[in-house]
């Protein structure tokens, strides 16, 4: 069976509610009104019983409301009624785990299994509108078979409605067309028909009805008929997967932390299962005994966070890439405290692909990955990565270059080179050199301490670029050389750097 | 005792005392180069390669990896492991490398660890973890005097990791330093053939098979011409 909990004139409701904290005292009878619309054109959007019955209708102007001096006006506030929403939904929610938030203002319940609980039907319906009334708000419940008959129940009838199960077709019947979702042109049509309640739409024939109005016409004889059976759509309340431990001692030392991390990591990552989940994201807090002068930023703080290219739920890959990089700070003060968090996400179900290459484990490969880290280090002098999928800059800058996270799942196909190029071995960062010209041609040039004779050289070939920024402009000559060693021809390539008038060695042909 | 009895002695308390341990071949990765797959049919699987050329002249042991990389990272993944951080990424691409199979590890200045420890403990993470077609070890840039101090025992147990896996293990390096632990050595040098105005348009590239496990006699050499173009 279903419950609705639906209150009517919400936004009313809601804006005495933000009003008055005791709505439910003499505030609720007095005449009150929203406004909506544009600062000169206000018009009334939603009254109370009280108003109705002083003569006030919707779609008034402001003027002609304010001629009646006891109203209560109000604008109307998006964030009053949202608060009145969550207020109802929390009060539904008492009730039962699984609760549909269907409108502003209406709710919707599954009450199965819940008659231990709350006793017969009847009792359930008055406690919730106890419940309902205790928060300050004049609703209507009703409870059906079915979803729609209850909501149906509850808009078009006040205090408790309990429909009978094979009877809410004899129940809606009273109720006007009007209440079903149905667009303007399809009520006129209705109401050109002379169809006005439920009654009368439910006994349209079938056929005749969707040939004039289609399947929307035989949804809504259906929905006036009690027999539109749906799916309740819960809530899901958003789940936060976070643990945390306090040491009793603040610890010093990594075996101490990585014992509680392996815990903390086993009981998340059991959480993350049993709801079906894995985590894209982990994110560490480390809460210090005193501030670390090292980390300005963090305050007392140290906090890290991993971006996982696969969503993940194995304790154990979690826990080695946080022990990886745990290893390689030091923090200056004691850890008091650990929270860990999982940033939730649907797991991969992945087919394997008989025809495609053999490819590291992705779980694995995360791992191997933070250990060849901690081996030659995260980034270089410049900053760039040290490890990962080579990328080249969009830019004309001779051997510019980034580092992107090495994945399995993003293979591309490249294609074949024609001709093998003859390959350039990067001397980074450029060794500075010292060139001897003859004319414009270099004729000497300084390797490994000593002076090579050029046998063959070519160029200049000239480039430029970011100009327009003088802290990165760049201005070179390049030279193809080919210097006599005491190992045989040794072709190179140098460049002479116009803006720091210096020679280069950037690499060697090899 | 005669010989044979005393085999037979041996054999029942050491039943694989004098079993012989035969390798199979279990495939090669293709070089791209004609002249060289010719010779050998490529770089082999579950053995370690080493291609040697001189640092000081032009050799061509570079061209020859990025070549071998650029026919690789069509079937497999690939890491290359640059203890010299000398890769040039434009005659990578030039060269048809697809980098989206391809880990490039640039063993960094900013750790107090020597590149070529840097390299080895690398090269040795990414053969536990099993999955890439090629791991390619570039410590050619690095001193000569440095790389001879590597022990035979460290080649030895690298030769027997990769036997169990199904990757190539390739060092690019100056001078052949494995000895039999190799499955493949390959020497090149390189000689620029002929001077097209103020462009290099061909070089000479010469190869010697100095070692292969799977193939012999082993030494023969081959003479080709290797174009140029520049990137």
């Amino acid at each position: 069976m279903f419950a609705c909990l639906y209150l009517p004139d919400f936004p009313c409701q809601a804006a005495l509610i933000a009003q008055y904290a005791d709505a439910q005292g003499r505030s609720r009878y007095h005449p009150a009104a929203v406004l909506d619309g544009p600062k000169n054109l206000q018009r009334v959007f939603a009254l109370n019983d009280a108003a109705r019955k002083i003569g006030i209708k919707l779609g008034m102007t402001k003027l002609q409301v304010e001629a009646c001096s006891e109203i209560w006006l109000f604008k109307r506030a998006a964030k009053h009624e949202a608060s009145a929403h969550a207020q109802l939904f929390e009060c539904a929610d008492a009730f039962s785990p699984r609760v549909e938030s269907t409108h502003p203002g209406t709710v919707l319940l599954d009450l199965s299994g819940t008659e231990k609980l709350f006793g017969s039907l009847e009792n359930t319906a008055a406690k919730l509108l106890r419940d309902a009334e205790s928060g300050g708000f004049v609703s209507h419940v009703a409870i059906a078979s079915n979803p729609d008959t209850a909501q149906y129940a509850a808009r078009g009838f006040s205090g408790i409605t309990v429909v009978p199960i094979g009877e809410e077709a004899l129940t809606l019947s009273r109720l006007s067309v009007a209440l079903l979702p149905m667009a303007a042109e399809v009520l006129e049509t209705l109401e050109g028909w002379g169809i006005h309640t439920f009654k009368a739409l439910a006994g349209l024939p079938e056929g005749a009805l969707i040939t004039r109005l289609g399947q929307a016409g035989l949804h809504l004889q259906r929905l006036a008929q009690g027999r539109v059976i749906r799916p309740l759509l819960p809530v899901e309340p958003a789940q936060r997967f976070v643990e945390t431990y306090k040491f009793d001692d603040p610890i010093e030392t990594l075996e101490s932390l990585t014992f509680v991390l392996d815990r903390l990591l086993q009981q998340l990552c059991t959480k993350l299962r049993v709801h079906s989940l894995a985590t894209r994201e982990l994110r560490l807090t480390l809460q210090l005994e005193v501030r670390q002068h090292n980390d300005a930023g963090n305050g007392e703080q140290y906090r890290h966070s991993w971006k996982l290219p696969f969503p993940a739920q194995d304790k154990n890959v979690l826990f080695n890439l946080i022990r990886l990089d745990l290893q390689k700070h030091t923090f200056s003060a004691p850890i008091k405290t650990v929270i860990i968090e999982a940033l939730p996400i649907k797991p991969r179900f992945a087919q394997a692909n008989l025809f495609a290459p053999p490819s590291p484990e992705a779980e694995k490969i995360e791992i191997t990955l933070a250990r060849i880290r901690g081996i030659v280090g995260s980034t270089d002098l410049n900053a760039i990565s040290c490890v990962g999928t080579p990328k080249i800059a969009d830019t004309h800058k001779p051997d510019s270059f980034t580092l992107e996270a090495f994945s399995t799942t993003n293979a591309s196909v490249a294609e074949l080179a024609t001709m093998t190029p003859y390959t350039l071995r990067m001397f980074r960062p450029a060794m500075e050199t010292t060139v001897k010209l003859s004319g414009a041609t270099p004729h000497l040039v300084r390797l490994w301490s000593k002076h090579r004779r050029v046998i063959a050289a070519s160029g200049p070939w000239c480039s430029s670029g970011d100009w327009w920024n003088k802290a990165m402009a760049w201005e070179r000559e390049e030279w193809d050389v080919a210097l006599k060693t005491q190992a045989g021809v040794g072709l190179y390539r140098i460049y002479f750097d116009r803006i720091y008038s210096r020679w280069f060695l950037e690499g060697m042909f090899d | 005792m005669n010989p044979a009895t005393l085999r037979k002695v041996i054999e029942t308390k050491l039943p694989l005392a004098f079993a012989v341990y035969e390798r199979k071949d279990y495939g090669r990765v293709p070089t791209g180069i004609a002249k060289i797959d010719n010779l050998v049919s490529g770089v082999p699987l579950r053995a370690l390669t080493e291609i040697c050329g001189s640092s000081l002249a032009s050799s061509g042991k570079t061209s020859v990896l990025v070549s071998l990389l650029s026919r690789a990272t069509k079937g497999r993944y690939c890491a290359l492991i640059d203890a010299g951080d000398s890769f040039d990424l434009a005659s990578g691409r030039a060269a048809g490398i697809d980098f989206s199979r391809f880990l490039w590890v640039r063993c960094g200045r900013t750790i107090k660890l020597p590149p070529l420890e840097q390299a080895f403990k690398v090269a040795d993470t990414l053969l536990q973890s099993n999955g890439f077609g090629l791991i390619a070890v570039d410590i050619g840039s690095l001193p000569e005097k440095v790389v001879r101090r590597i022990p035979l025992s460290t080649w030895f147990r690298f030769s027997r990791v990769v036997e169990k896996q199904s990757s190539a293990l390739v060092f690019v390096e100056q001078e052949s330093h494995a000895a039999s632990c190799a499955g493949l050595v390959v020497r090149v040098q390189a000689q620029p053939s002929s001077l097209s105005g103020k462009l290099f348009s061909s070089l000479n590239l010469n190869v010697e098979i100095v070692r292969d496990r799977m193939k012999k006699p082993v030494r023969s050499t081959s003479e080709f011409s290797f174009q140029t173009q520049r990137v």
